[in-house]
């Protein structure tokens, strides 16, 4: 499997250190940012191939950037799992068109699987 | 009475006796007593007595005649009568008193006294004439009377006083209580209302007595269900019980109140008014929902660093050295354990925060119970190898619930009965079919609960007493399973007895919740 690009937005450091330290692991490339407002400009720039996204975020919330994504941007057809400990968060993200949806908290055989999933 | 003509009477006729005879006789064949005093002499004595005034007085003639007749007073002698008497001789005139005398013997006798002048052709009082009656029988009556006129009053004044207090006391509580009254007659018009009616609503005691309570403000109570609901009160006994509606009420605003409704019973027997309690609940209800949100909020932060220790632990896992000790590897396995067991509490309270908000999400499907169960039994059993768990009874069932809350039920139910008896190993599970039910009990021979604790085990956070200070916990998994079964329009309930152990069984329609509901 080739070298992937993803990036990981969450406003928590400790479930963004997990999420690189395994992804690094299995041999992806990995961006983190724990600042929502900025997720769009950093896939404008750095065009990764998929985007793992927390929900209740403070500023904006993963749901408004999955829909920001999805209907204002060139990067509509990114692909996108949305993670959240957020009891409605499987229909949120549902509804905002997210790929996949993990709740929190997870297991890592089970990111990396879906991940995977996605990226072939 | 003219007696002028008394002298002119000839009374003797032929009989031989003369009028003097003759009158003496009546006199003495009289029961009044009859005196008659010389007005001409010193001192006015008695000079005539008949035989009913000695025995009356108990005197004899002899003791009687040439005595003035104050001797009758013997020593009582501040009646005021006594200056009616000496004010009608002085002038002349006839008077009649009621004064007590005193027999020879000393024994008290009321004597009603007539008493008039004699007067001569010149106008002169030459006598007076004095007739009396023992009346004391007559005065002992009207004393007792009297008596009993006191005492009457006196029993009514303490009655009324004791009604009174007993009002008073009543109508303090009824206007103190924190809850709007009414009293509704049959047609429902308000015969009365508290003081906190009136300040809920901002409204006058004017524009709410004798009024429909339909009627009243803007027809806020003007409710068909309501109504029906209250139609049903006096003829069936039926109350309304915690009735909501919400409202936007005249001068208060949109609130959400609470309404119970009885019919008033007095002495066994029911007269014809109901009784309407009406509360607001519009902050409790807010406070409920923002104790929801709360626990929602906290079981979403707990979980965030949860997912990273988790995350953690497992990438240590991955990095796990060959050569590492057994004791290292089952210190490690613990770490597993433990937050897997945070995360399970951390679910119960999401749970919790979903039940309140009526968000539990069923997903009813058909599925083998008796499997379930033993599912269930068996995955316990492997957890705690040491405790015997017996499963018996099968119900041969394919029911149509959720299974994994019906699961999580029973497994709630075996690790209780695993948690409340540590000094006994054994736990028996017995699952049978019931009608168009199925039913689950879960024995065991633990602590057993207080009548008390039976009554509240069911209530969200509520722990034992007894059992708060041995097994720390939330006290919200007995919550949660109730709520489970209460979704599948089932029941949840439990015997127990202190030092001998409780069971917990529950029923479930095979046929899923729809066709109950």
């Amino acid at each position: 499997m080739h070298k992937k690009k993803i990036l990981i937005c969450d406003d928590d450091e400790g479930i963004i250190d997990v999420l690189e330290m395994i992804m690094e692991e299995v041999g992806h490339e990995v961006i983190t940012v724990n600042d929502s407002m900025k997720v769009q400009e950093i896939i404008n720039k750095e065009q990764p191939d998929l985007l793992i996204l927390d929900l209740w975020m403070p500023r904006l919330s993963g749901q408004d950037v999955l829909r920001q994504l999805r209907n204002h941007s060139d990067n509509s057809n990114l692909r996108v799992i949305v993670i959240s400990a957020s009891r409605d968060g499987e229909q949120i993200a549902t509804a905002a068109g997210a790929d996949q949806f993990i709740a929190k908290p997870f297991d890592l055989g089970n990111i990396i699987e879906s991940v995977n999933a996605l990226l072939n | 009475m003219d007696t002028a003509k008394n002298k002119e009477f000839e009374l003797s006729g032929n009989t031989g006796a003369s009028n003097i005879q003759l009158m003496t006789m009546a006199l003495d064949a009289s029961n009044s007593g009859v005196i008659i005093t010389d007005h001409t002499q010193p001192d006015n004595p008695i000079i005539y007595c008949n035989k009913a005034f000695e025995t009356i007085t108990g005197y004899s003639r002899k003791e009687i005649i040439g005595h003035n007749c104050r001797f009758l007073q013997a020593q009582d002698r501040d009646q005021k009568e006594r200056e009616t008497l000496a004010r009608c001789i002085a002038e002349g005139e006839e008077c009649r008193v009621e004064i007590r005398n005193y027999r020879k013997n000393g024994d008290l006798f009321w004597n009603e006294l007539y008493m008039a002048p004699v007067k001569n052709t010149a106008g002169e009082i030459t006598n007076f004439i004095g007739i009396q009656n023992d009346v004391t029988w007559r005065k002992n009556a009207e004393h007792d009377l009297r008596q009993q006129k006191v005492v009457m009053e006196q029993k009514i004044k303490e009655r009324t006083r004791a009604l009174k207090e007993s009002e008073a006391f009543l109508s303090s509580i009824i206007e103190t209580v924190r809850e709007g009254l009414l009293v509704l007659d049959p047609d429902f018009n308000v015969i009365s209302a508290n003081y906190h009616f009136l300040r809920t609503f901002k409204v006058s005691l004017e524009e709410t007595l004798g009024r429909q309570l339909y009627d009243l403000g803007n027809h806020q109570w003007d409710i068909p269900k309501l109504r029906d609901l209250l139609i049903k009160i006096l003829p069936t006994n039926n109350p309304v019980v915690d009735f909501e509606v919400e409202h936007d009420f005249p001068h208060i605003g949109r609130k959400l109140m609470l309404l119970n409704a009885y019919r008033v019973e007095f002495e066994g027997q029911f007269k014809d008014q109901i009784l309407l309690a009406i509360e607001d609940i519009t902050d409790r209800r807010e406070i409920e929902n923002r104790k929801d949100d709360f626990l929602s909020i906290a079981s979403h932060e707990l979980r965030t660093p949860l997912t990273t220790i988790k995350g953690y632990v497992q990438l240590l896992a991955r990095a796990m050295p060959e050569n590492a000790s057994e004791k290292f590897l089952s210190t490690f396995g613990k770490v597993s354990v433990y937050v897997e067991r945070l995360n399970t509490l951390i679910g119960e309270l999401l749970d919790v925060s979903r039940i309140q908000t009526g968000n539990m999400e069923l997903h009813m499907a058909r599925f083998d119970f008796d499997t379930m169960i033993a599912e269930a039994v068996d995955g316990m059993r492997a957890t705690v190898p040491a405790h015997n768990i017996t499963l018996k009874g099968k119900t041969g069932a394919s029911i149509i619930a959720d299974e994994s809350h019906i699961a999580q039920v029973v497994t709630n139910l075996l690790s209780n009965a695993i948690k409340y008896a540590p000094n006994s190993k054994q736990i028996e599970v017995n699952i049978a079919n019931v009608s168009e039910y199925v039913k689950v009990s879960v024995k065991d021979f633990g602590l057993g609960m207080s009548p008390e604790d039976r009554k509240k085990v069911f209530e969200r956070f509520y722990r034992g007493v007894e059992i708060q200070k041995k097994f720390p916990g939330m006290g919200i998994g007995l919550y949660i399973c109730d709520q489970i079964i209460k979704n599948h329009n089932g029941t949840l309930w439990v015997e127990s007895e202190i030092g001998k152990g409780s069971v917990f069984s529950f029923t479930l329609p095979k046929a899923g919740k729809e066709e109950h509901a």
